[in-house]
């Protein structure tokens, strides 16, 4: 039912864009807030239709790689380009080719869902026609078509959520950057968003996607990137991280506790189980 | 008893500890604390040396000076009174009903008479702290040119305590009874425009009954007009007349009347306690209702199809944000009042009486409110347009992860901001040189200059704003105590200044000369021409810098 409703959308296909392999490339990129070093000369890539999963415990710099990805926060060092442009040297363009949706919705508190969305499509010059259809398709897919004149005020955290989403891919940009996608969407909600990427991505969309969730990770990423203490400390896909850590025939979250300081978590265990 | 006293200690401890950590941050000097100590210092100073003028200058005017000066001693305090009710409410309802840590302590186990004591003591200090430091100086004023005896400092000191704990007792009980009655942003809007159009009411009041002419018996045409002018409202049942009363009193007789003090005194906790009831019988019901609804469930249509157009859409964004905050539109009143009071002053001027033709002293007031024009706009600009980034809020990450560039999203804002501040400079500039006559060049280089410093100081509070953005200040009145907003205004004054310190000579020798000979010299044509040429490009200069400076800035800052 729900792939029968995303196959009516028109999306970004591979003909229209340049044939290059990689949409985002990251090469040694380096943030330092005053003395600490929040991410530490990291390089990944991200190929086209690629779901790249972005992993790592609480303040290992995830959200930081993300900012400058979006193109929030300078580097100190390094370079992203994106689409084979520069982010440092064409920001307007590589914009235009990402989406950013962030972990918190904060949104225009006094616009409607409505004008947020024509607000969103002007920032981004978006055809008329293809705002009309898509503004139609993503608001009935995320139940908010009967609340799009409220004011943003009255949603939800979750009814956010969807509006921000529905922005971005009423976009179809090249590149959607999801820092924690699922965060505050019901059940049917965040089973809609996972499809939505998984067959944006089959038509071309690259999407690199920050989440906590490993069973997510597992069942959207082609390929996964683990940052520990702002350095890149696996990357590849299931098999080779399984190679990194050592392990086999494991699943996503053995293999995330392993590279992430398995042992001290199961001291951690073993003294709440003697408690 | 032990157990109450220990639940608001707790309570009080995250409002203590945030003061002692922005006050005292450790390892570090309290260089900013000293700095605004100091400044408040010379403030109070400043406002002890004028209050001693201006009460000295009614005391000593004639018989009747004494008791013009009780009567203008009385409405300071009815005003500081009036003014705490309101602000304590507008305030009690957002500590009350919709501050952000309701949820963790509402689910604690806490009884709600802690709670009211707890937001009770923080509204209090919050909305009363600086009324309470800045009237101690006027009120002091009194003291010293009444030559009033020892005990008139301690009876002050606890009048104004006393007066502003009764007022801000008096606000939150009436709140919390409010919120019952209405969802608590409805009650916030409303308390809103009741204060905005009390501020109005008195700002009008001071300004049309023109005080100047109280002192000045002649201008009425018999004694009892003149006496009955002065007959405002004693208001005996106000808890802010009883303070004048007490210290007026004593100021003349020197006499304490134990009477009043003692109900100045019993008043404020009297008040508590029926707020304490009011909370528990109160609260809950209006803290389930100011969750239900935020008044967001209105529908707005959008009529217009969508265009592509990013300059159509932020102008439409803010003026959809400005017009659905009645925050800030009904700030729209008060600048309403201040325009028609700016034209009264031109209207009432006593220029006939002046010693010096009445051409020159009109042309001369012409140039000067130059000045007075780039003073308003450049506060209305601290209030409306310095914050105006930083009211993006959160939101901020969606211009800046957008294609839109900075500069270009700057430049749109501007675009918004010129309009109606154009309009209202060439207002406030047209209307008061048709009031004072101005004609001829004297017009032009009123309209002119003033023109210039309105966009100069346009681009100069977006720059300041772009550099001192508080992306998590709570709104944009918010932002007005910040460093930055004290910055821009003394910039933007400072700049005024110069232009017009400069223009002084080129302006009087082309003036002079066209007032006697009705001609304009070639010479002081030349270095008019070079004053304005100058102006403009020192605001050139300054709009570049400020505005660049605050794109670099808003690029390194993290959103």
């Amino acid at each position: 039912m729900i792939r029968d409703k995303l196959d009516n959308t028109k999306s970004y296909t591979m003909s229209e864009q340049v044939a290059a392999d990689y949409v985002l490339v990251v090469k040694n990129l380096t943030k330092k807030f005053g003395k600490f070093t929040a991410v530490d000369n990291i390089s990944l890539n991200v190929k086209r239709g690629e779901i790249f999963g972005f992993l790592g415990p609480n303040g290992a710099g995830k959200t930081t790689t993300i900012k400058m990805i979006a193109g929030l926060l300078q580097p100190d060092n390094g370079s992203i380009s994106i689409n084979n442009r520069s982010l440092a040297n064409e920001p307007k363009q590589c914009k235009q080719d990402t989406g950013y949706i962030p972990d918190r919705p904060y949104l225009f508190e006094k616009l409607t869902g409505f004008e947020f969305l024509q607000f969103i499509a002007s920032l981004y010059n978006l055809a008329p026609e293809t705002f009309a259809r898509n503004t139609a398709h993503y608001l009935k897919l995320f139940d908010l078509e009967d609340w799009r004149h409220h004011l943003i005020e009255s949603y939800s955290h979750g009814m956010r959520q969807k509006l921000i989403i529905s922005s971005i891919f009423m976009l179809e940009p090249p590149l959607i950057v999801v820092d924690e996608p699922m965060v505050g969407l019901d059940p049917k909600s965040g089973r809609i968003v996972k499809e939505l990427f998984k067959s944006h991505a089959a038509r071309g969309t690259s999407i690199f996607l920050s989440t906590h969730s490993l069973e997510i990770a597992e069942e959207l990423c082609d390929r996964i990137g683990i940052i520990l203490n702002g350095s890149l400390r696996a990357l590849g896909n299931l098999k080779d991280l399984e190679v990194e850590a050592r392990l086999e025939h494991s699943d996503l979250e053995e293999i995330f506790l392993e590279l992430t300081g398995a042992y001290e978590l199961q001291d951690i265990i073993a003294a709440l189980r003697s408690a | 008893m032990a157990m109450d006293l220990s639940k608001k200690k707790t309570l009080l401890q995250p409002f203590l500890f945030s003061a002692k950590n922005r006050f005292f941050p450790e390892n570090r000097l309290p260089f900013r604390t000293l700095g605004v100590l100091v400044f408040s210092l010379a403030v109070c100073l400043v406002l002890y040396k004028i209050s001693v003028r201006v009460v000295t200058y009614f005391h000593s005017q004639n018989e009747l000076g004494i008791i013009l000066s009780l009567k203008i001693f009385q409405m300071a305090w009815i005003t500081m009174f009036a003014l705490l009710v309101f602000s304590c409410m507008v305030s009690a309802v957002s500590t009350l009903f919709l501050s952000q840590d309701n949820e963790i302590i509402f689910a604690a186990p806490v009884a709600k008479s802690d709670i009211f004591f707890m937001r009770y003591i923080t509204t209090s200090i919050y909305t009363s702290w600086m009324m309470i430091v800045f009237s101690i100086p006027v009120f002091a004023a009194y003291g010293t040119v009444f030559k009033a005896a020892v005990f008139y400092w301690p009876l002050m000191l606890v009048s104004i305590i006393a007066t502003a704990a009764t007022a801000t007792t008096f606000g939150i009980g009436l709140t919390v009874v409010l919120v019952n009655l209405f969802p608590a942003k409805r009650t916030k809007d409303i308390i809103l425009y009741l204060s905005i159009c009390f501020g109005i009411f008195i700002y009008l009041i001071f300004r049309l009954m023109r005080p100047e002419d109280l002192v000045n018996p002649d201008k009425y045409g018999h004694f009892i007009d003149y006496l009955s002018s002065l007959a405002t409202p004693a208001a005996p049942y106000l808890p802010a007349a009883w303070a004048s009363n007490l210290l007026s009193y004593y100021l003349m007789d020197r006499e304490i009347d134990f009477l009043v003090t003692a109900l100045l005194i019993i008043t404020p906790i009297a008040f508590f306690f029926i707020g304490e009831w009011a909370m528990e019988r109160w609260f809950l019901s209006g803290f389930t209702k100011s969750q239900e609804s935020f008044g967001g469930y209105r529908k707005f249509f959008s009529r217009g199809k969508y265009r592509r157009s990013s300059l159509r859409w932020i102008f439409l964004k803010e003026s959809k944000l400005f017009l659905r905050d009645s925050a800030e539109w009904s700030q729209l009143f008060m600048i309403a009042a201040l325009v028609v009071v700016y034209l009264y002053n031109f209207k009432v001027l006593p220029v006939e009486r002046s010693l010096f033709e009445e051409e020159y002293v009109t042309n001369l007031i012409s140039f000067l409110n130059i000045g007075l024009t780039g003073f308003v706009v450049a506060s209305l600009a601290a209030r409306f347009v310095y914050p105006s980034i930083g009211a993006e809020g959160g939101s901020f990450y969606i211009i800046m992860a957008s294609p839109l560039s900075t500069e270009r999203y700057i430049l749109y804002k501007y675009i918004f901001y010129i309009v109606p501040f154009t309009a209202l400079a060439l207002v406030l500039l047209v209307v008061s040189n048709r009031l004072l006559n101005i004609e001829g060049p004297m017009w032009w280089i009123s309209v002119i200059t003033g023109l210039i410093i309105t966009w100069t100081v346009l681009a100069m509070a977006l720059g300041f704003g772009a550099i001192y953005a508080d992306f998590k200040a709570e709104n944009r009145a918010a932002a007005l105590g910040g460093i930055g907003a004290i910055l821009f205004l003394f910039s933007a004054i400072a700049f005024e200044m110069a232009i017009i310190f400069l223009g002084v000579s080129p302006v009087y020798r082309l003036m002079r000369s066209w007032l006697r000979l009705g001609i304009m010299g070639a010479n002081d044509l030349l270095t008019l021409s070079a004053w304005i040429l100058a102006s403009l490009a020192i605001s050139l200069i300054l709009a570049l810098f400020f505005i660049r400076t605050g794109i670099r800035r808003l690029e390194e800052s993290s959103t």
